[in-house]
């Protein structure tokens, strides 16, 4: 990351193509471990849920009704929420980076009878003329394009391809997490060991794979910029009979007291 | 001038007469300190951060100006300079009499009204910005607050403030008096906070300011999140602070608008 006085509104793009080979790489060799989740979601035996202490959708109430709406999964990985989505009668167009998240996703359609489109394409660099403007209803990325491509290429992109109304639902690691998470450590502590002002490009040593995220006012300028309104910003709490999750980069203890997660809801005006 | 007196009309909450209390007692001893800095052209913050720079508030000529929690009223008297119709409330009885006193040195007269934020004794739409620096959103309760000052903004109008991050709640150390790179305090549940001089500050997460703005009907136009200059003078903050906030936000202003 770069250094506390950097100006975001002048930073140059990072170089997304690059990028989005190093997370293919990381994702490709990763899409096994996520296999049985997946699966858990596309049977029905996990209901739609958001998160790592997965927190039932119908307790957050983010989406709505969904029936009849065009949704874009935003880098789907084994395409649970685009089962969910499709399941609850939401039109469903998929994509993502990794080829072998997309052939788990395929492998589940089968399986369990649920089809609907998906693609091999990356966040921030969709082709207009396979994904048009002004063509979706709502957006939604979990861990998905939001995270791991650059927003000053994805917030663009989003606001390009929602209708005028749809909403844009993407959950991410709060920012507060972020800087309490030393870069190639496997878990946050409780101490501020990055800086806040600059964040915005995180490689992780491991497996060269590239995060992004932003402060919060960045986040909300690049809506403005947009033309999206902020519905809302939920910071997500394990419930009191949370089971710690699979993904141990976050401790339970950690996650009562601060956010370790954010749901941001935005509306193309 | 207008005057209203909360204290004949409901009474004041708990937090408003502590908070009235503190500043009655401290208000020459803070005029003294920092009024040379409040000063100058309009800034914001523990480091005067020029608006010019930040671009809050912009061209105030014309408009219908409230500052809730006006204190000196320093800031107030800049944009009634500068052609904006201004009134000033304040909790502190002592600091409107500051207020009065720089009314005449300058020139310039404007309502001052002694109330607390959570009642504000205006009729609705009364205004085109509502804005305060380390005022009432500090030291006033936003939960009442928040709908009042929806309730007494025009359609298009703005509210800004300046106030401490959640951050920096979370890092500062008591015992230390000062901020370290530790959370200490506990994000979910933030509302309130009582220090040792008896004053009470309030405080939100991100996500809870944003529940209660859009809850109110205003719509969310900026987060200012911004460091101090690497040589910025304050006379609030020492050189250690200094540099813990050229790295972590320590304050921030948030911009909302009534559609």
């Amino acid at each position: 990351m770069s250094g506390p006085g950097r100006d975001p509104a002048t930073t140059p793009a990072s170089d997304s193509a690059a990028d989005a080979v190093a997370n293919r790489e990381a994702w490709n060799a990763k899409a096994p471990d996520y296999a049985e989740a997946g699966r858990r979601a596309w049977s029905g035996e996990r209901p739609p849920s958001w998160g790592l202490w997965h927190q039932p959708e119908s307790e957050l109430n983010v989406l709505g009704d969904v029936r009849g709406l065009d949704v874009l999964d935003y880098g789907c990985g084994t395409g649970y929420w685009s089962a969910w989505l499709t399941r609850a009668g939401a039109r469903v167009t998929a994509f993502d980076n990794a080829p072998e998240q997309l052939a788990t996703c395929r492998r589940f359609q089968d399986e369990f009878g649920i089809a609907f489109p998906i693609q091999l394409a990356s966040a921030g660099q969709l082709d207009p003329e396979r994904f048009r403007d002004a063509s979706f209803d709502l957006i939604l990325s979990e861990y998905g394009g939001l995270t791991w491509a650059d927003p000053y290429a994805t917030l663009p992109e989003c606001a390009r391809l929602l209708r005028p109304g749809g909403r844009l639902a993407f959950l991410k690691i709060s920012t507060l997490l972020e800087v309490c998470w030393p870069l190639g450590s496997a878990v946050a502590g409780d101490e501020l060991v990055m800086d806040w002002f600059g964040l915005h490009r995180l490689v992780e040593p491991a497996d060269s794979s590239v995060a992004f995220d932003l402060p919060p006012g960045e986040w909300i300028r690049l809506f403005r910029e947009h033309g999206l309104v902020v519905e809302s910003l939920r910071e997500l709490r394990p419930p009191a009979d949370a089971a710690p999750s699979r993904h141990a980069f976050v401790m339970l203890d950690w996650a009562r007291q601060w956010p370790a997660e954010e749901l941001w809801t935005v509306r193309k005006a | 001038m207008a005057s209203s007196d909360p204290d004949t009309a409901g009474g004041l909450t708990e937090s408003a007469r502590a908070n009235r209390a503190f500043w009655d007692g401290y208000s020459t001893e803070y005029q003294a300190l920092h009024h040379e800095a409040l000063g100058g052209d309009p800034a914001w913050g523990l480091w005067r951060t020029p608006d010019a720079q930040l671009g809050v508030l912009g061209d105030v000529a014309g408009l219908d100006v409230l500052e809730l929690g006006c204190g000196g009223a320093q800031f107030s008297l800049q944009l009634a300079a500068r052609g904006a119709r201004v009134t000033g409330l304040d909790n502190s009885e002592a600091q409107l009499a500051h207020a009065r006193a720089l009314q005449e040195q300058f020139g310039l007269s404007f309502p001052l009204v002694h109330g607390q934020a959570e009642q504000l004794p205006f009729p609705a739409e009364s205004f085109d910005l509502v804005f305060n620096d380390f005022g009432a959103a500090t030291f006033a309760d936003p939960l009442p607050m928040i709908p009042e000052i929806a309730r007494v903004l025009r359609r298009g109008g703005r509210l800004a403030f300046a106030h401490a991050s959640p951050l920096d709640w979370l890092c500062f150390d008591d015992d230390a008096d000062a901020w370290g790179s530790k959370l200490l305090h506990p994000l979910f549940g933030m509302r309130s906070e009582t220090d040792t001089a008896g004053t009470v500050a309030f405080n939100l997460s991100h996500g809870e300011w944003i529940r209660l703005f859009t809850s109110c009907g205003l719509q969310i136009e900026r987060l200012v999140e911004w460091q101090p200059a690497p040589d910025a003078v304050s006379t609030y903050r020492d050189e250690p602070t200094r540099a813990w906030a050229r790295r972590w936000p320590i304050e921030e202003i948030w911009v909302v608008s009534k559609p």
